[in-house]
């Protein structure tokens, strides 16, 4: 073997060992400066995956398009008509739609954001958003949608930030099944994906009549996140020798959410 | 030489990018496209030792950085890893470059094979450590997938690139083991 071969492998090593017993916060600082930099890709990119969806959801089959013209001929006679009376009340229908927003109606302080880059290649489901630092946000920050918990901040720069998805196996949220006393922790598999995403409550009491459809929320133990935010609804149930184990199917459709909301404290 | 490398390193942080848009493949159980694994598997075998190694150490710390969400006090994948785990089949397409000099297109397809077959160890790997830090090991149907599935299409993507990436070395007046076009 070469010298020039062996002062490779030495350095190699050096810089690995290095790297890896760095303090964890001058990790996260490095990943923070790193998205940072990749920002503007980041943000053509999902611009780009946002106008490609909006094509391939206009593309339709021609038999589906006649139909559609003809249901759209008849409904364009009626609107006509309604639009007429409707134009009063505009302006009413737009401060409620206002009135509505989850935003105003939420107990919780919230940060709007927009993910920018998911991702679908390791064991880790995370997604980047694109507030950070100036916007206030900070790690263990809780992260919701209108449809519920979506996951938690890890690691913040200044423009961007990492959040690790209620899918995660590492992620573990306390919460209350609707209509029972059961209490447990939910956390993804690691098998479980931004697409096909598996959320288990394990260590429930066996004999808990714990039935399909019912609602999980959390309970905010732990202070990381805010308590009845919904996690998902229960999928099936199982006794097993010594616990109960319930499926959740989660509420917010983590493979299809865009925008999310970042709790930064209750009002 | 250089100027092909650091157009290889530009092109695995572009590759790192890129794969966050693209969708799983739900019909493998959610399996990854991965691009990244068949860009470095051809610096591995292109590129002579010392810079296969820097390139290794690149990839991984891009991989950790981009994809491994460094969260928490203690973290469970730290930034880095990842190059000791990309090094494995690194150094198994470094061990076949003769092959690569022969600059047989035959030659080159085998390789691109060669490093679409080795693709899972990097999934697998992960898997692995990331097991032994969560301290319980299973697997299932899904998990399999996972891991055999990227190198299934990499069937496919490696041999693309391949065939694209020698050309372009080419271009950029580097040919290992032969004397400089210019």
């Amino acid at each position: 073997m070469k010298s020039s071969s062996i002062l490779a492998l030495v350095s190699f090593a050096v810089l690995v060992g290095l790297l890896v017993v760095l303090p964890a916060g001058v990790k996260q600082q490095m990943q923070g400066s790193l998205l940072q930099m990749v920002l503007p890709v980041l943000q053509t990119g999902a611009s780009m995956q946002a106008k490609i969806g909006d094509v391939q959801g206009g593309l339709k089959r021609l038999d589906e398009l006649e139909r559609e013209n003809q249901r759209l001929r008849l409904e364009n006679e009626q609107l006509r008509t309604a639009n007429s009376m409707l134009r009063g009340l505009e302006d009413r229908v737009n401060r409620l739609a206002k009135a509505l927003d989850f935003r105003e109606q939420s107990q919780f302080r919230l940060i709007p954001a927009h993910i920018i880059s998911r991702d679908n290649v390791s064991w880790w489901n995370s997604c980047v958003i694109d507030r950070g630092r100036a916007n206030g946000i900070a790690t263990d920050m809780a992260v919701l949608t209108e449809s519920g918990l979506a996951g938690k901040v890890t690691t913040v720069s200044r423009n961007t930030a990492v959040v690790l998805l209620v899918s995660d196996e590492s992620l573990r949220v306390s919460v209350s099944i609707e209509g029972t006393q059961e209490q447990g922790i939910v956390s993804g598999t690691r098998a479980s994906s931004n697409y096909l995403p598996q959320l288990l409550i394990r260590f429930l009491n066996k004999t808990a009549g714990i039935k399909p459809g019912m609602k999980v929320f959390t309970t905010g133990t732990g202070g990381v996140f805010p308590s009845g935010v919904l996690v998902g609804s229960v999928k099936d149930f199982t006794s097993r020798e010594l616990e109960g184990v319930a499926t959740v199917r989660p509420s917010v459709d983590l493979a299809n959410m865009h925008d999310v909301f970042v709790v930064s404290g209750v009002k | 030489m250089i100027r092909f490398f650091c157009v290889l390193l530009l092109l695995i942080l572009g590759a790192f990018l890129f794969q966050f848009y693209l969708p799983p493949v739900l019909l493998l159980h959610g399996a990854s496209i991965l691009i990244v694994p068949s860009l470095y598997l051809y610096g591995a075998v292109a590129l002579p030792f010392p810079l296969m190694l820097a390139l290794t150490l690149y990839t991984g710390l891009m991989h950790d950085l981009l994809i491994v969400p460094q969260a928490g006090p203690h973290i469970e994948f730290p930034a880095g890893l990842s190059a000791v785990v990309y090094l494995l089949p690194g150094l198994v397409m470094h061990g076949v470059r003769p092959l690569f000099l022969r600059y047989r297109w035959t030659w080159h397809l085998f390789l691109a094979e060669l490093s679409a077959a080795l693709t899972p160890i990097l999934p697998a790997a992960h898997y692995i450590i990331l097991s032994f830090a969560r301290g319980e090991f299973f697997y299932s149907d899904a998990i399999i997938w996972r891991i055999l599935g990227p190198g299934i299409m990499s069937l496919v993507i490696a041999p693309c690139l391949f065939f694209i990436l020698t050309p372009l070395a080419q271009l950029l007046h580097f040919r290992p083991g032969l004397r400089s076009v210019s």
